[in-house]
C-alpha cells in the first residue's frame, strides 16, 4: 500500500468506521472525520516536501511520475472485444501533485466548518468521506478507466449533500447539478471507449486505458477511430477533433464555463457552507486539471486547433461571470459568478499553451481554491448567526464584528487581485501568457488579453461595492437588535480557519515559486507534447 | 410409410442419446411433480413443503447441468432441434438463479402467502417455467421456438392472473392473454411461411438459408417480421410494449419481477438463436436487401430506448416506472444484440446476469417497502429514507446501478454494452451504431431523472408528519443486502463474472 493509496482510502475508511458507530457518539463523528482529514494533510505536505519537480515532470512518461503503484485490476476475457485490462495504476506530477496539497486542506477547512451542521451527522459525514476519496483518486488515476470510475464516484455524494442538507431549493440545485455532469460524463464515456479501441499498450498488445499510452501517437492502432494519420471523421467533423470537443465540453460543465455554468449558482447557492467550499475549493479544479491531464495531453493537435476558441470561452467567461456578479444580491450567489469570472483566467491561461499562461492557470486554480474557500466560509460565517446572505439586509458590519470585518477585507482584496496575493500572480501569468501568445505561438490574439484584465477591473468593482454597502457606514441591520445580538464576532475556530487560509493566499503571493518550482518542469514537458503533436 | 423403417432405429438412438443431456431439464420434470403431490398430500402452513421442494429441486438441477455442463462446447440434441452450447448453458444459470429468487419472493410476499387460493400453485409453476426458459434458450428448430415460448407465455398467464383481486388486476391479465395469444398466432404464421419456402424446420441446417435465397426478398422480410413480433412481445420492444406497463403494474410484485426478467431475458436467448444463421458471417447467405436486420432493430431499439425512458420520467407508481425502465434496459440489449458477430455473446450475457440482480433487487425493494407502507406511490416515499435505513441505501446503489454508474455492476454492464457497439462502429462504420451509442448516452442522463426521483422523495423531501412504520426485516432484508453487495463487488471486480 503506498502513500496514494492510503492517501485516497483513509477518508473511506474513516466513512465506514463512522458509519458503524453507534448513534450515542453522533457528536464524536466529527472528529472522526477530522483526524483523517488532518492525517491527510499531513500526508499530502510530507509528499509536497518530497516532491523533486524537476526529476518529476511526469505527463506522458510513467518513469518521471513520483509515487508510481502499478497493479493489474480488471483482466477479463470478453469474447471478441479481446482481452479487457484495466490497471490501478496512481502516480503523481507537476500537474497534480499541488491539486493533492489543496484538496486535502480544503477538505480538512470543509470539515471544520460542517460544525454547522446539525442533522443526520451519521450520513453526512460518511457522505463527506466518500466524496474526499473520490476526489483524491480523481488527482492520482492515470488509467483513464479508474480516473472516471472515481470521477463519478463524485456525484453522489454530493448530490445527496447539496439536497439532504442544502437550502430551500436543494431539491431543484442538486438534480441539475448531477444532470449536467452527468450529461457531459456520459458521452465523455463514449470517448473513453474510442480511445480504449484506438490505443495498443505497447508491450502486450492489448488495448488499454493507460492514459499515458493515450497521449503517444505511436501506440493509435493505424486506422483506428482515434488515430491521427487515419484522419476519421464523424458527421463530416474530425474524430479527433470531436473526441477533444467533447470531453472539453464534459470538464468545461465542471470548470464551469460560460454558457454551462448554470448549475453552479444554484448549486453553491443552495448547498451548505462545507459543500460550498468543496464545490468551489476542490470541484472546479477537476475540470482544468482533466483539460489539461487529458484534453490537452491525448488531443494535442486538437487542442491547438481549438486554442482560439478555448481563449475566447475564456474571456467570455470573465467578463459575463464579472457583470453576473455585479448584479447579484445574494452575498453567496455573487462569489459564485465570481468564481465563474476567475475559472475564466484559468481556461485563458491554458488555451495560450505558453508556460507562462499554463503556470498562471495551475496557479489561479490553487490560488482560487484557497481564496473561494475563505470567501463561502466567510458567508457562512453570518448567514449561520442569522440566516440571511441578502448584501441589503447588512450595512456597517464593520462596527460589531471588526475582526470579521478584517478578514473579509483580507478576502476580497485577495481575490481581486492586489498584489502580494496569490490571485495577483495568478492572474498577471495568465495574462502574460495570453498576451505573448500572439508572439510565440500565434495562438491568441493580444485583444483577449487586454478583455481579461477588463475582468480585474470588475471584480474590483463588485467586491468593492459589496464591502462599502455591507461592511461601512452606520450599522443599519434588517433584523435590528435581534440580528446585532446574534452577530458576534468570529470564534477561535473560524479565526484559525481564515488566517491559515490567509497565510497559503499571502505566502504564494510572496514566495510563488512553492508552487512554481513544483510544476515548472511538467508545464515544459505538457508544452513539449503539445506542440509536438 | 416403408421408406422410414431404416431411420426409425437411428432416430431412436439419436433421441435417447439427447437425453442424457437434458438432466437438468429432467430434474425440473421429477420437481413439477414432487411440488404438485407434496401441495395435495402435505398441508403445511404456506404451502411449506411444495415451496422447499421447488427450491431444492432447482438447486438440485442447476448442479447437475453443472456437472454435466462442464465439458461441453458444443452439442446438437433430438436431430438438429436444441443446441447446448456456452451461450445457452450461460442463460440456463441465470434463469436457475432468477427462478430461486423468485420462489423467496413469493415466500416473503403477504399478500400473495395470505391469498385463500394458496400459494401452491404458483411453486408448481416454477419448474415448468424453467423447463421452457432452458428449451428456449437452446431452441433451434421453429417448433422447438414456438413450443417453448408457449410454455413460458402460459405459464405467465397464470402467474399473473393468480391472484387478480381486484378489476384492474382481471384487466392486466387478460390484456396480458389475449394480446400474448394473438401475437404467437402471428409468430406461428411467420414460422408457417418460412417453413413453406424452404421445407425445413430446422434454423441452423444450411438447406433453410439456402433455400429461402431463392425467394422473393419481400416475401422472405414479411415472414421474418411475423416472426420477430411473436418474439418482440417478450421482449416488449416498441411498438409491442404496450402491455407491459398494465401487466406490470397489476401483476403481484413477485411476478412483475419475474416477468420483467426471466422471460425478458429467454427472449433475446431466442432471438439469439433466431438471428445467430442470418448474422453469422461465415454463412454464404446474402441477407435480402429489402430487409437488414440490424436497421431495422437499431431503429426498434433506438425508439424503445427514447420511448422507455421518456415514459418513465411521468410516472408515479415505482412499478410501473420500473416497467418502462425495463422497456429502456430492452433497448439497450438489443444495442448488444446489434453489435453482435459470431460468438462473442460475452457482453450481452453479462449485461443480463448484472440485469437480473439488478431488476430482482429494485422489485424486491419496491415490495419490502410496500409491506411497510402499503403503496408503491412515489410520493408516499417521503422520509421514508430515515425510518427504512437498510431498505433505501440498498434501493439508492439499485438505482444507481440501474442508471449505470460506477462504481456499480450497472456501469459495467452498460460499458460493455458500449463497447460492443462501438467496436461495431468501428468496423462498419455504420451510422446506426452511431446512432445508438448517442442515443444510449442521452438514454442514461434521462434514466437519472426518474431513478432518481426515488431518493429525492426518500431523503431529500422532508415529510410533513412523523412517519410512522415498523420496520421488520425478514429473510428477503438479507437476500436484498447480498443482491446489492454483488452489485458492487461485480463492479470493482467483474472479472469475477467470468
Amino acid at each position: 500500500m503506498s502513500l496514494l493509496s492510503l492517501l485516497i482510502f483513509l477518508p473511506l475508511a474513516a466513512g465506514l468506521l463512522i458509519l458503524v458507530l453507534p448513534y450515542a457518539w453522533q457528536q464524536r463523528y466529527k472528529y472522526v472525520a477530522l483526524a483523517a482529514v488532518g492525517i491527510q494533510v499531513i500526508m499530502s505536505a510530507f509528499i509536497y516536501l518530497n516532491f523533486d519537480g524537476n526529476a518529476f515532470s511526469g505527463i506522458d512518461a510513467k518513469s518521471k511520475y513520483q509515487l508510481v503503484e502499478q497493479v493489474s485490476w480488471i483482466n477479463l476475457q470478453l469474447g471478441r472485444l479481446g482481452s479487457l485490462q484495466i490497471d490501478y495504476f496512481l502516480g503523481i506530477d507537476g500537474l497534480s501533485m499541488p491539486f493533492l496539497v489543496l484538496s486535502s486542506v480544503v477538505m480538512f477547512i470543509a470539515v471544520l466548518s460542517s460544525w454547522e451542521i446539525k442533522t443526520n451527522l451519521k450520513g453526512y459525514f460518511a457522505l463527506l468521506m466518500l466524496l474526499n476519496t473520490a476526489i483524491m483518486g480523481v488527482f492520482c488515476a492515470l488509467d483513464f478507466f479508474l480516473f472516471y470510475i472515481f470521477y463519478e464516484l463524485m456525484l453522489l455524494p454530493l448530490y445527496f449533500l447539496i439536497g439532504m442538507w442544502g437550502g430551500a431549493r436543494r431539491e431543484y440545485a442538486a438534480i441539475k447539478f448531477f444532470l449536467y455532469t452527468l450529461f457531459g460524463s456520459v458521452f465523455m464515456l463514449l470517448v473513453i471507449i474510442g480511445l480504449y479501441f484506438s490505443v495498443q499498450d505497447p508491450i502486450t498488445g492489448n488495448h488499454t486505458f493507460n492514459m499515458l499510452h493515450m497521449m503517444n501517437p505511436d501506440n493509435y492502432i493505424p486506422g483506428s477511430i482515434f488515430s491521427a494519420l487515419a484522419e476519421q471523421q464523424i458527421f463530416g467533423i474530425p474524430a479527433r477533433l470531436l473526441g477533444f470537443i467533447v470531453l472539453f465540453i464534459a470538464f468545461a460543465i465542471k470548470v464551469p464555463i460560460v454558457p454551462l455554468h448554470t448549475w453552479l449558482p444554484d448549486a453553491h447557492v443552495e448547498a451548505p457552507t462545507p459543500v460550498s467550499i468543496i464545490l468551489a475549493g476542490i470541484l472546479l479544479k477537476i475540470g482544468g486539471y482533466g483539460i489539461l491531464r487529458i484534453c490537452m495531453s491525448i488531443f494535442p493537435d486538437a487542442a491547438i486547433d481549438s486554442a482560439w476558441w478555448l481563449g475566447l470561452i475564456g474571456v467570455v467567461s470573465i467578463i459575463y461571470g464579472a457583470l453576473n456578479a455585479l448584479a447579484q444580491n445574494d452575498l453567496k450567489r455573487m462569489i459564485a459568478y465570481s468564481s465563474v469570472s476567475h475559472m475564466g483566467f484559468v481556461l485563458l491561461g491554458i488555451a495560450s499553451i505558453t508556460a507562462e499562461g499554463i503556470s498562471g492557470a495551475m496557479l489561479q486554480m490553487i490560488s482560487h481554491g484557497f481564496l473561494s474557500t475563505m470567501l463561502f466560509f466567510l458567508v457562512g460565517v453570518i448567514y449561520n448567526r442569522v440566516h440571511s446572505r441578502y448584501i441589503h439586509d447588512f450595512r456597517g458590519l464593520a462596527l460589531i464584528m471588526p475582526k470579521y470585518t478584517t478578514f473579509i477585507m483580507i478576502a476580497f482584496f485577495a481575490s481581486l487581485g492586489l498584489p502580494g496575493f496569490s490571485a495577483f500572480i495568478a492572474e498577471a501569468f495568465s495574462l502574460i501568457g495570453a498576451f505573448t501568445s500572439e508572439s510565440v505561438n500565434g495562438l491568441l490574439p493580444r485583444w483577449m488579453a487586454i478583455c481579461g484584465s477588463i475582468g480585474i477591473l470588475l471584480s474590483a468593482a463588485y467586491l468593492l461595492w459589496t464591502l462599502q454597502r455591507m461592511f461601512f457606514g452606520k450599522t443599519r441591520l434588517m433584523g435590528g437588535e435581534d440580528w446585532k445580538s446574534k452577530l458576534t464576532d468570529v470564534n477561535g475556530r473560524e479565526i484559525f480557519v481564515l488566517t491559515s487560509l490567509t497565510v497559503f493566499a499571502l505566502l504564494l503571493g510572496i514566495l510563488p515559486s512553492l508552487a512554481f518550482d513544483k510544476m515548472n518542469a511538467s508545464v515544459l514537458e505538457l508544452i513539449r507534447l503539445v506542440n509536438l503533436k | 410409410m416403408n421408406e422410414f423403417l431404416p431411420h426409425i432405429s437411428q432416430l431412436i438412438q439419436s433421441t435417447l442419446k439427447g437425453f442424457s443431456f437434458l438432466l437438468q431439464e429432467l430434474v425440473l420434470v421429477l420437481t413439477f411433480i414432487l411440488v404438485i403431490l407434496a401441495d395435495l398430500i402435505s398441508h403445511a402452513k404456506r404451502s411449506a413443503w411444495a415451496y422447499r421442494i421447488c427450491i431444492a429441486g432447482i438447486f438440485l438441477s442447476t448442479g447437475v447441468g453443472f456437472i454435466q455442463n462442464s465439458d461441453i462446447a458444443r452439442v446438437t440434441l433430438f436431430d438438429n432441434s436444441l443446441i447446448l452450447d456456452s451461450t445457452s448453458i450461460a442463460f440456463k444459470y441465470i434463469f436457475s438463479a432468477v427462478t430461486i429468487l423468485f420462489a423467496i419472493f413469493i415466500r416473503f410476499h403477504k399478500p400473495l402467502q395470505n391469498h385463500r387460493k394458496g400459494v401452491g400453485d404458483l411453486y408448481m409453476l416454477l419448474p415448468a417455467v424453467l423447463i421452457g426458459l432452458n428449451l428456449m434458450s437452446m431452441a433451434s428448430s421453429l417448433l422447438m421456438i414456438y413450443l417453448s415460448v408457449e410454455m413460458v407465455s402460459i405459464a405467465s398467464y397464470l402467474m399473473v392472473g393468480y391472484a387478480s383481486a381486484d378489476k384492474r388486476q382481471t384487466e392486466a391479465a387478460m390484456k396480458y392473454a389475449l394480446f400474448g395469444s394473438i401475437c404467437s398466432a402471428v409468430m406461428l404464421y411467420g414460422m408457417s411461411l418460412l417453413y413453406g419456402f424452404t421445407g425445413t424446420l430446422n434454423i441452423i441446417d444450411p438447406v433453410f438459408l439456402n433455400r429461402l435465397d431463392l425467394i422473393s426478398d419481400p416475401a422472405v422480410a414479411l415472414a421474418i417480421v411475423l416472426v420477430l413480433v411473436g418474439i418482440g412481445f417478450k421482449l416488449s420492444f416498441v411498438p409491442l410494449h404496450f402491455w407491459s406497463p398494465d401487466v406490470y403494474e397489476g401483476a403481484p410484485t413477485p411476478v412483475t419481477a419475474f416477468l420483467s426478467t426471466a422471460p425478458k431475458i429467454a427472449g433475446f436467448a431466442i432471438l439469439i438463436r433466431f438471428l445467430e444463421p442470418f448474422l453469422l458471417p461465415a454463412q454464404s447467405y446474402k441477407l435480402p436487401d429489402l430487409f437488414d436486420f440490424r436497421a431495422v432493430l437499431s431503429v426498434v431499439a433506438i425508439v424503445t430506448m427514447i420511448l422507455g425512458n421518456f415514459s418513465a420520467i411521468w410516472q408515479n407508481n415505482v412499478k410501473r416506472m420500473l416497467a418502462y425502465s425495463s422497456i429502456g434496459h430492452t433497448g439497450f440489449a438489443l444495442m448488444a444484440l446489434i453489435a453482435f458477430e459470431g460468438s462473442g455473446f460475452s457482453s450481452l450475457i453479462i449485461y443480463f446476469i448484472i440485469y437480473a440482480i439488478m431488476n430482482m433487487a429494485a422489485f424486491m425493494l419496491v415490495d419490502k417497502v410496500a409491506d411497510h407502507t402499503g403503496s408503491t406511490d412515489i410520493r408516499t416515499y417521503k422520509g421514508l429514507g430515515k425510518v427504512l435505513k437498510v431498505e433505501f441505501v440498498c434501493f439508492v446503489i439499485v438505482l444507481v446501478a440501474l442508471t449505470g454508474l460506477p462504481p456499480t455492476a450497472g456501469f459495467i454492464a452498460k460499458l460493455f454494452v458500449f463497447s460492443s457497439a462501438f467496436e461495431y462502429y468501428a468496423a462498419s462504420d455504420s451510422i446506426w451504431a452511431l446512432g445508438l451509442l448517442i442515443t444510449g448516452a442521452v438514454a442514461t442522463v434521462i434514466s437519472l431523472f426518474y431513478y432518481l426521483k426515488i431518493p429525492l422523495y426518500a431523503y431529500l423531501k422532508n415529510s410533513e408528519a412523523a412517519v410512522a412504520v415498523h420496520v421488520k426485516r425478514d429473510f428477503l432484508t438479507v437476500v436484498i443486502v447480498f443482491l446489492t453487495f454483488l452489485l458492487i463487488l461485480y463492479g470493482l471486480f467483474p472479472g469475477l463474472l467470468s
